[in-house]
Parts: C-alpha cells; structure tokens; sequence
C-alpha cells in the first residue's frame, strides 16, 4: 500500500539546523493532544464497524430482533453451498475483467489525448468531469430513462430503422448486467482520463520530442514511451477503480435492477446489502463482506506487483 | 503542426464520447420540460416551451422542497464538523515529530482502505444502540468520520509547507497554540482547506445508500438523493417529471461546477491522487 499512503517517514523529514528544532520540541510535542478527537471520531464510527463485520460473520441471527447463537463457521458453509453467493461471484468477476481493461486504455488514451492540448480541449475537459458531479441516484434516473422499454435508446434504434433490436434492456437477463457495467464505464472514463491527463501534464515535454525525433509515431510514444514513466501511477488508478468497482456497485443494482432478473445482475456488494436489508440474514450478509474485504485486499496486493516500476 | 492528420480518428472518437456524454444529459434536460407524449414521439427534439409544470410536480409530489432542505442542512453540518476535526489534527500532526504523531497518521492512512460499503449493517446497528436511528443527526455525525482520512492527509500536506518562521513570530508576539493554528496555519492553508470543502461537498451533497437505509424513507428527513428515486415509483414511468426531479437535485452541484471550475477539478484529482 506504500503507493496509496503518504510516505510513512514524512513526519520526521523537516531538515532545519539544531538549535531551530530544539527550540521548537517543546510547544510542538504538546500539540498532538489535538489530535485526538479526530482520531477518536474516526475509531467509533469506521473502525468500530468494521471490526464488527468480522463478528456478526461468526454470529447466527436470522433477523434484527430473532435470537442471536454463536456459528463459527458455519456462515462460511452457508455461503459456499449457495448457488446465489456464486452468481454473485461470477456477476463481480465478469463486472471486473471488463471494467478494468476498458476503463484504464480508453482512459490513459483520453487522458493522452487531452494532455496533447488539441483544439477545444477546455470543452472536452469541462464535459469528462461531468459524470462525477451527478450523484449515483440521478445517474440511475438517466440510465432507467434512457434503458426502457419506451426511453431513449430505443427510441433512436427505431429512428434510424432498426425498430427489430429493441430490448427492455434492464428487465433483460441477458442485458442488465452489461446495462450496469455500461454505467460504470460510461461516468468512469471521464474522470480517469482526467486524473490521468493531469500526471502526464508532468511528464517532461523533452521525452516525447526526443521520441518524435527518433521518427516515433503518436501511437508509439504514448504506449511505449509515456505509458513505462506512469507506470507507476497507472498502478495506483487501478487499484482505485478496481475499489469502486467491487465495493461501489450495490447502489447501482438496487436502483436499477434489484439483482434480477433472477441473480443475472446480483453483484457480491450488493448480495451484502440484500441479504442484510431484504433477506435480513445479517450472518450470512457479514459473511460475504469479509469475504468482499478480503477480496479487496488481496487484489491491492495483485495489482500492485502488476504495476511494479520495472525500469 | 503537432497533431497532423493521422489525429482525424482520435478527433472522432474523443468527441463521439463527448457526445455519449452530453446526449443522456440534454435528453434529461429536454424532456424536464415536456410531456410524456412529447418524450415518446419526439425524444431529441427541443422542448416546445418553457413550462415549469413537472418541476412543480416532482417538487410537491416527492417533497423535494423539504428533501433540498434536508441535502443542505446534512451537508453544511457535516462540512462544519470535518473542518473542526481535521484542521486540528492536521494541524497537530503536521507539526510534531513525536512518535504517537507517526502513528496516529498511519492510522488515519489505513482508512482509505476500509470498505465503508461493507460496514453499512455495523453503521446501522451503531445508529440504534445511540438512539440515533432513522435521523438526520447520525449522519452529520458519521459522515466526516468517512471524509477524515483523506482530507487529514490533504491537509497535512499543505500545512507542512508552512514555514516554522512564521510560528516562530506569532509565539513571540504571545500567541498561544490555537492561536497559532487560527491566525497563521488556516489562513495559509485556505487552498487546502477550499480542496477538502469541495471534494467533501461532492461526497456529502450525493451520499446515497447510508441516507437510505439510516435516515429512511421519512420524508422530514430524508434526503434529495433518497428522495429523488421514490418519483419513480409515485409517477410511475411520468418521464417528465422524473426528469424534473433529477435536474433540481443537480441543480446546486451544477453551480458549483461552473463558478468553481478550475479549483473543482484540482480538488478532485488532489483528492484522487493522494489516495
């Protein structure tokens, strides 16, 4: 995690001569106390709760007010035997491998695009953030107008004669897991691009003239010259959007298509929330969130050996 | 004279995504003014006036009015809160070079790896041990808890540029260490502070699933953002008015945006980049 955290040392790294920092460790030390209550703040209301998913994971309770009984591990069985858990499992896997790829090369690509500086590209910076301003309801509110059977899509397929490709895109179990991830990768591109084409901006010019003179294409600089210097920050893009991808998408499912039809939409993060608030089985439901951190964690790791400088 | 010809096919592409952009959103903004009828016949075409008819539906029919309210009081008390946690500890930890400094901000860093997500059950159960369940105070209370890892680390960061000089004086002159935070640190660090302000405003003002299952569908205290879906279901496929909604709901972010363009897009991607 060195990448996502600020570097650990940085507290102690305030080069001043002696008789400076010693004058200053008395007030200074004190100062920390000030920290406290953030600190405190910050320990019972996110640190409290996850700790408690791993316990409600062990826990048997069928219900906010049925009787509570210790399961060991018996939630983890539940969960491994259930057909749904691996829909869900399967829904998260396919969400992820096309997520990921399409939303980091069309990004690092636009962002590419954009760093170049090319004619109106103020406007086109304006619009990519544009996603990231609308809240994920009314994100849901556009995609379910446009998606149904009366909304947008199918009203511009049957505008140009191909009337007979209509679909209820989100009622359809073939389309409203793709549905979803059109979502993501529609809002996500933007944004990613953006970040992307502000680390680039930091690349020295000197580095893509110098490939430009050797006789080296646009295709060629970005992908093997630009591409190898960010890698390391590609690395860092990665795991975020791998993050939001599994642990984001339950508020996108339960607005847009509750999980169904069938499971063909039931995410892992949203399998969390439908069996905690709608099957109410909170072992069960906890079970799959440490199941779904664990997850998370094991693939920072993955990605960030992935990623690792190689030059 | 850099980009030649051979750019034609990224030209294209850049602006077709630039289209898929705007296309759902004008669509949005068009038929907020239009009848249902008007929508399934004529989708693209401009709205024939300017009537204001399904904003006043959505606003009665789903509280909006109330739900804005709401938004806004969850949101202002909840910035209120962050800035009054983070500057001090920020503050604390940017200058000292004890060891419990250390740790405390390793600590706070851990946070960005918490699935907040997975925590909603464990967050609700903590709603109604403290008698907070199902009210707006439990989420100003809880939602600068989520926001202090990230806005802790921003602004320690621009608080370490501050010159030790500049405490140096302010100690001479009397100053006492809140007064060295008020009247020499936050001054300093107003960039940082705009930063945290806005990444937290974007956050707060669309919070969704922690609103929904926390505050609940009470309409005194729920907000835009649980609101705004309920119109689906009370219209029942009234486009209009849906769309309606969801243009008021963005209607402040949307202001913010454009007046604060510049500043708003470096906060995003400071916010991105630190993490």
């Amino acid at each position: 995690m060195t990448t996502l955290t600020p570097t650990p040392g940085g507290t102690v790294v305030r080069p001043a001569d002696p008789p400076f920092a010693a004058r200053h460790q008395s007030p200074r030390q004190g100062g920390t106390i000030l920290a406290v209550p953030a600190l405190l703040w910050y320990l019972v209301f996110m640190v409290g709760p996850l700790v408690a998913i791993f316990v409600i994971a062990a826990l048997h309770w069928p219900g906010m007010l049925q009787p509570v009984s210790f399961a060991g591990l018996g939630n983890v069985r539940t969960v491994l035997d259930d057909p749904v858990f691996w829909d869900a499992v399967r829904n998260t896997a396919i969400q992820l491998a096309v997520t990921l790829p399409v939303m980091i090369v069309c990004a690092y690509m636009l962002g590419y695009y954009v760093a170049q500086r090319p004619p109106g590209h103020r406007v086109i910076r304006y619009l990519l953030f544009i996603p990231g301003l609308v809240s994920t309801p009314a994100k849901a509110m556009v995609f379910y107008a446009a998606l149904s059977p009366d909304g947008l899509l199918n009203g511009a397929l049957k505008g140009v004669g191909l009337g007979s490709l209509t679909d209820a895109w989100l009622a359809s179990p073939t389309t409203s897991l793709a549905c979803l991830i059109a979502l993501d990768v529609w809002s996500g591109v933007g944004f990613t691009a953006v970040l992307f084409a502000a680390r680039l901006a930091a690349v020295p010019g000197e580095l893509g003239e110098a490939a430009h003179l050797d006789g080296a294409g646009h295709w060629r600089t970005m992908w093997r010259i630009h591409f190898p210097v960010i890698r390391d920050y590609v690395g860092v893009v990665t795991m975020l959007q791998f993050l939001w991808t599994l642990f984001d998408s339950a508020q996108r499912v339960l607005l847009l298509t509750q999980g169904g039809p069938g499971t063909s939409s039931t995410t892992l993060s949203f399998l969390v929330y439908q069996k905690a608030f709608i099957a109410a089985d909170l072992g069960y439901s906890q079970t799959v969130g440490v199941i779904l951190f664990l997850v998370g964690l094991a693939g920072l790791l993955a990605i960030r050996r992935l990623f690792r400088q190689t030059y | 004279m850099k980009l030649g010809k051979r750019w034609l096919p990224a030209h294209v592409l850049v602006w077709t995504y630039a289209a898929l952009l705007l296309v759902p959103l004008y669509y949005l903004l068009a038929s907020a003014f239009k009848s249902n009828d008007r929508i399934f016949a004529h989708p693209f075409a401009l709205p024939s006036s300017l009537g204001l008819g399904n904003f006043r539906t959505a606003f009665t029919s789903a509280d909006l009015g109330l739900a804005v309210v709401n938004s806004s009081l969850v949101t202002v008390f909840s910035l209120a809160l962050t800035l009054l946690l983070a500057l001090p500890a920020a503050f604390a930890l940017a200058r000292s070079a004890g060891r419990a400094a250390v740790v405390i901000e390793r600590v706070f860093s851990l946070g960005f790896l918490i699935p907040t997500f997975a925590a909603l059950f464990p967050t609700f159960l903590l709603a109604a041990a403290t008698g907070l369940f199902h009210t707006r105070t439990f989420m100003v209370l809880f939602l600068p808890a989520t926001a202090l890892p990230l806005s802790i680390v921003i602004l320690v960061q621009f608080m370490r540029t501050v010159p030790g000089e500049m405490e140096e004086a302010a100690r001479l002159d009397g100053a006492s260490t809140f007064g060295v935070l008020r009247h020499v640190y936050t001054p300093m660090c107003l960039p940082g502070i705009a930063t945290v302000l806005l990444l937290n405003f974007l956050t707060f003002w669309n919070e969704y699933l922690y609103s929904l299952v926390i505050i609940g569908p009470d309409p005194a205290q729920r907000t835009v953002q649980v609101a705004l879906p309920t119109l689906k279901a009370i219209t029942g496929t009234d486009y209009g008015v849906l769309t309606a909604g969801t243009v008021l709901t963005l209607l402040p972010v949307w202001v913010v945006y454009t007046v604060l363009q510049k500043r708003m897009q470096q906060s995003l991607v400071s916010g991105a980049v630190t993490m």
